[in-house]
């Protein structure tokens, strides 16, 4: 098989700029997601339906659907009525974290509730009101039952993004299909693009092994 | 409750096993006239209308038409299926399932290091699309706009001339029909796209208050060709049909159904 190396090396100045903005997406979207998903998170929990029910349809919403339709929906009809015209950062910043926010949500919910009932009771049983017993009793065990979820949404994430090339962001994917407009050729553009992920990917797994040891 | 889960289960199971059985031997009902009797799998991206599209189940087109024409002038079986773009370049590239290309295809020195080309069989050339009351009046203007096309096609190439293939400014998509909805939403200046695509998108859109503007000078004529791997014979058996088509008035006659004009014929049968 003939494998040109000389055109990957050729896009690599603008590879590492594409890189550049999967991380960054990568970064903001996890951020704002998951204090988004706090949020939602908790409102799914709230004891009566209708307070429920906004925050269950929302999670709805963005797991069932596919994020190719949610990114394009986000981009020719949510950005251009606030932003004045479209544009790609905004666009894939304010989808991918909208998108996440309804995964990680799941998880901070899935975290919370995998406490035992008995938890919170003996805690109120001491004298704590039900906020401090969820400040210092349920969210500190929760918490380090979530970071391995968490971990696996990020990572998801950062793969995620690459649907962002739909509307022209110029992260890794982007230029991959370039080069591939370029050249006519599949394999250099594609594999070169699954290497970068692999090792985005594989180095935020370390990191969060490591953090998993710690907390 | 057990036993009837699990009979529902068996039942989703024997679905699947059905399901791909079909697939699978549609697949090789498709395949055996390659290797049997002569026939001709062209694959095709079909998502270009007018020049080749899919309406619901069945594909249309210009190219559809003239291949049915060249075919015929041959006496070969043969058959068209929609792969999509990517699958295209790399299954013609083997040249085992599919052995030609037939998208509108335009003819490029880069290309030709990978793949061999029919005769060109259609000039085209490209266009660029403005909102009325725009100040840009040729491709040069281009230079510092935003401008949306999409990627892999020779609107690519002759921006990313102009604009330089680094420059975020020009934003490349999957397909026309997004870079179009970037103009109209706003985050793109203008669109540039193979003449036929453009009027057609005009001819469908007239309230939308678009111009449409030839730049000969910096967009000169290219031509499209049937793609096939390098070394293909199949480009000796076809091109004489083809050149019969263009020549015996049948490829004016296609033409003029899908666009409603004359060809310039001298154009074309002087590219070959």
């Amino acid at each position: 098989m003939d494998f040109k190396f000389d055109i990957i090396i050729h896009y690599l100045p603008v590879l590492f700029k594409g890189t550049m903005l999967t991380i960054g997406f990568s970064i903001v979207s996890i951020i704002i997601g998951s204090i988004l998903g706090l949020g939602i998170g908790f409102g799914k929990m709230a004891p009566r339906w209708y307070f429920r029910w906004p925050f269950h349809l929302y999670i709805n919403f963005f797991r069932g659907t596919p994020l190719y339709v949610q990114i394009l929906i986000v981009h020719f009809g949510v950005v251009p009525p606030i932003y004045g015209k479209t544009n790609a950062l905004i666009s894939g910043v304010v989808a991918l974290s909208l998108n996440s926010a309804a995964y990680s949500a799941e998880i901070f919910r899935a975290g919370i509730q995998s406490i035992d009932r008995g938890q919170k009771e003996a805690a109120i049983s001491l004298g704590m009101s039900s906020r401090q017993a969820m400040r210092f009793i349920i969210l500190p065990q929760a918490i380090k039952r979530m970071v391995p979820a968490f971990g696996n949404e990020f990572i998801v994430l950062v793969k995620d993004s690459s649907l962002m090339a739909i509307v022209a962001a110029p992260e890794i994917m982007y230029w991959s299909n370039t080069m591939k407009g370029q050249y006519l050729r599949i394999w250099e553009p594609y594999l070169t693009a699954a290497l970068i992920y692999f090792i985005l990917t594989y180095s935020l797994s370390k990191l969060l092994n490591y953090l998993e040891r710690r907390v | 409750m057990k036993s009837r889960k699990k009979w529902a289960m068996s039942a989703l199971v024997a679905f699947l096993v059905v399901a791909m059985v079909g697939c699978s031997s549609n697949n090789d009902n498709s395949a055996s006239g390659s290797n049997g009797a002569e026939k001709i799998m062209f694959a095709s991206d079909a998502s270009y209308a007018p020049m080749e599209y899919m309406d619901t189940d069945t594909i249309k087109g210009f190219d559809i038409d003239f291949i049915a024409a060249v075919m015929k002038e041959a006496g070969i079986d043969y058959e068209v299926k929609n792969t999509g773009w990517d699958t295209m370049l790399t299954s013609v590239k083997q040249g085992t399932e599919y052995q030609a290309g037939l998208s509108s295809v335009s003819i490029t020195d880069e290309r030709k290091e990978t793949y061999d080309y029919s005769i060109p069989y259609f000039e085209s050339t490209n266009m660029i699309m403005v909102k009325e009351g725009s100040d840009i009046k040729s491709a040069l203007d281009l230079k510092d706009k935003v401008v949306a096309i999409q990627g892999a096609t020779t609107a690519d190439d002759l921006m990313s001339g102009i604009m330089g293939v680094d420059n975020t400014n020009l934003k490349r998509f999957d397909s026309n029909a997004v870079a179009l909805m970037e103009l109209n939403g706003g985050g793109a200046d203008a669109v540039v796209a193979d003449i036929a695509i453009v009027r057609e998108y005009m001819k469908n859109n007239p309230d939308q208050k678009l111009v449409g503007i030839l730049d000969t000078e910096n967009f000169g004529s290219e031509y499209y060709g049937i793609l096939y791997p390098k070394g293909s014979e199949w480009k000796a058996k076809l091109d004489p049909a083809i050149k019969k088509v263009l020549e015996n008035g049948k490829y004016a006659e296609i033409y003029k159904t899908w666009f409603g004009e004359e060809p310039n014929m001298d154009n074309l049968l002087k590219a070959q």
